[in-house]
């Protein structure tokens, strides 16, 4: 305890010391970063590159399921109930389960389950988010659409959707996330991604890899989130230069 | 020219009819206001003028054309249409929202942009500084400057307007009525306005059709004509108890056959010719006096065109016609 506290400029060594007191590590320290440096390139990057790659699959799938369903949802309210029943139900499987279900289902273990997995996963977020979006435009804004003109296509297009699409952005928020967190636990299953460093890991009792993976799964948890705020101001600028005047 | 031909809408399932055989016309450059309580079909009848509602029987001429001989989307591109809440696009410049029935038209871009601005200019916003501004970024008064504005984009001969004053206070509602009748000298557009308020009807209504519940036309006259002689009591009740001084205020002082000045007048209230009859009569008789000396419009020193006195105002609320202001 005392050397570890003297040795101020290596942070990493006072962590270990503390963990090391509750016996938690042995000597090697709970961070080897030496193997860290060596395998870096080789073993970390390729595994956070490909779970941005199945998260982004699944995101960009699960959006173009989502936006057409949820226009129709907000058209035909009767189909919204049936909608949010079946995906909610979908969100509610706890996604060990989930997994489980695909595989049982016929899937062979990869990426495939995976990606379906976090596809179901996003559904009801995004959904509910387009329909919360379409269902924001105001009445008279669309009346004054088609009073002046506009074909229904055009007033979808040019006034619903892009007045909806802050909203589905916060959806998007919210569905990267969860997907970005589920998608460490494909990697059970074989869907790859940071989720393989973490299994890897616990299985040889080597704390660097698991925590490297679980580190780097919420910094990109994070940067997402960010990005997605930056995205959501950027496509409504209307609302966020509010001075009003006189 | 609109014609209204036998025109009732009936809403199908309830059985409840929201406009009843309405049969009237309206001349090309007038403003003809549809008034009446809530639930007498003036929007309604309104929308079916660009077929937003079509109508269940009857049918509308627009210069001697069924209004559905045409698209629904290609007539309203040529109907002009401003509503109460305005219904700006809120994520599109003031010069877009502007432009909007232009682009649907094909216009090129610079003509949208100098027509956007020349409309910017009539209806009083300086194009500098508000072309690139959002709606949100405007006060209500001019938000609903906007949506006139962007009404009258293409330059269509017919406008729709549902309560297009109404969602501001009622001193910026009195200047952009006053604004909008100055604008209308000029443009000469066939008008269907829309309006719960028989005040606003009389001030801006060349014609008015007074409607009452179950979309019944109650009288289709002018203002004065309904205010001297009220087709029934409804009409009588809804134009209200000030009806005289309601025609009053029709006329301006500047309109009237005044008397020459005579004696020095100097313990007489001044009215301004601008005023309307009913200003002058309050004025008048607010300064315990039976005259007072008319002055030139922006001159209350000197400049005495004659005399209006109680009398004569007493003898027009009355009497014949009087030219309107």
């Amino acid at each position: 305890m005392d050397s570890a506290a003297g040795n101020a400029d290596d942070p990493p060594a006072a962590v270990l010391a503390f963990l090391q007191d509750f016996g938690l590590q042995e000597d090697k320290g709970l961070i080897d970063w030496e193997w860290l440096g060596d395998n870096f390139t080789e073993d970390v990057v390729p595994a956070l590159l490909q779970h941005i790659f199945l998260c982004a699959i699944a995101l960009a799938i699960a959006l173009v399921i989502a936006v057409p369903v949820g226009i129709l949802c907000a058209r035909y309210r009767w189909l919204y109930g049936p909608t949010t029943a079946i995906t909610g139900f979908l969100y509610t499987i706890p996604s060990f389960a989930m997994f489980t279900f695909l595989l049982a289902l016929g899937f062979s273990v990869g990426v495939m389950p995976a990606i379906i997995a976090l596809i179901l996963y996003s559904l009801l977020i995004l959904i509910r988010n387009v329909v919360t979006g379409l269902d924001s435009v105001p009445a008279e804004t669309i009346d004054a659409a088609r009073g002046m003109g506009l074909t229904d296509r055009q007033i979808l297009l040019g006034v619903e959707l892009p007045l909806a699409l802050p909203v589905i952005v916060a959806g998007m928020r919210i569905a990267v996330v969860t997907v970005i967190g589920v998608a460490v636990i494909g990697a059970y299953i074989g869907g790859g991604g940071l989720g393989e460093l973490v299994f890897d890991g616990i299985d040889r009792d080597f704390p660097t890899l698991y925590i490297t993976g679980a580190v780097l799964a919420t910094l990109l948890a994070i940067a997402a989130d960010l990005l997605f705020v930056r995205t959501e101001r950027l496509l409504s600028p209307w609302s966020r230069r509010v001075r009003r005047a006189g | 020219m609109i014609e209204f031909k036998n025109v009732s809408k009936t809403y199908a399932g309830s059985n409840v009819t929201v406009v009843n055989d309405l049969t009237f016309e309206i001349p090309d450059g007038d403003i003809c206001v549809l008034v009446g309580p809530s639930g007498c079909g003036k929007t309604t009848s309104m929308r079916m003028v660009n077929r937003l509602i079509e109508p269940t029987k009857g049918e509308i001429l627009i210069d001697g054309q069924k209004n559905t001989s045409m698209s629904g989307t290609q007539l309203r591109r040529k109907i002009g249409y401003a509503i109460q809440q305005t219904g700006l696009f809120p994520h599109r410049t003031i010069a877009d929202n502007i432009g909007t029935v232009p682009g649907l038209l094909g216009w090129d871009k610079d003509r949208i942009k100098s027509r956007a601005d020349e409309l910017l200019d009539l209806v009083g916003l300086p194009p500098n500084q508000y072309r690139d501004r959002y709606p949100a970024e405007l006060s209500g008064g001019q938000q609903q400057r906007v949506g006139v504005a962007r009404a009258l984009a293409a330059d269509p001969p017919i406008m729709l307007m549902d309560e297009p004053f109404g969602a501001v206070d009622p001193i910026t509602r009195d200047r952009l009525q006053n604004e909008f009748l100055r604008i209308q000298e000029d443009i000469k557009k066939t008008i269907v306005f829309v309006t719960h308020d028989i005040d606003e009807a009389i001030k801006m209504g060349d014609k008015i059709a007074i409607l009452k519940e179950g979309g019944i036309l109650a009288q289709y006259d002018t203002p004065e004509n309904i205010l001297v002689n009220p087709a029934s009591d409804f009409v009588q009740s809804f134009v209200g108890g000030d009806r005289v001084l309601k025609r009053l205020s029709l006329t301006r002082v500047g309109d009237v056959d005044l008397e020459p000045a005579n004696g020095s007048g100097e313990n007489l209230p001044r009215i301004n010719e601008g005023w309307t009859l009913r200003d002058a009569l309050s004025e008048i008789i607010g300064a315990g006096a039976d005259r007072g000396v008319v002055v030139t419009d922006g001159e209350s020193n000197g400049g005495s065109r004659g005399t209006i006195t109680l009398d004569s105002i007493r003898k027009i609320s009355h009497g014949a016609e009087t030219p309107r202001g």
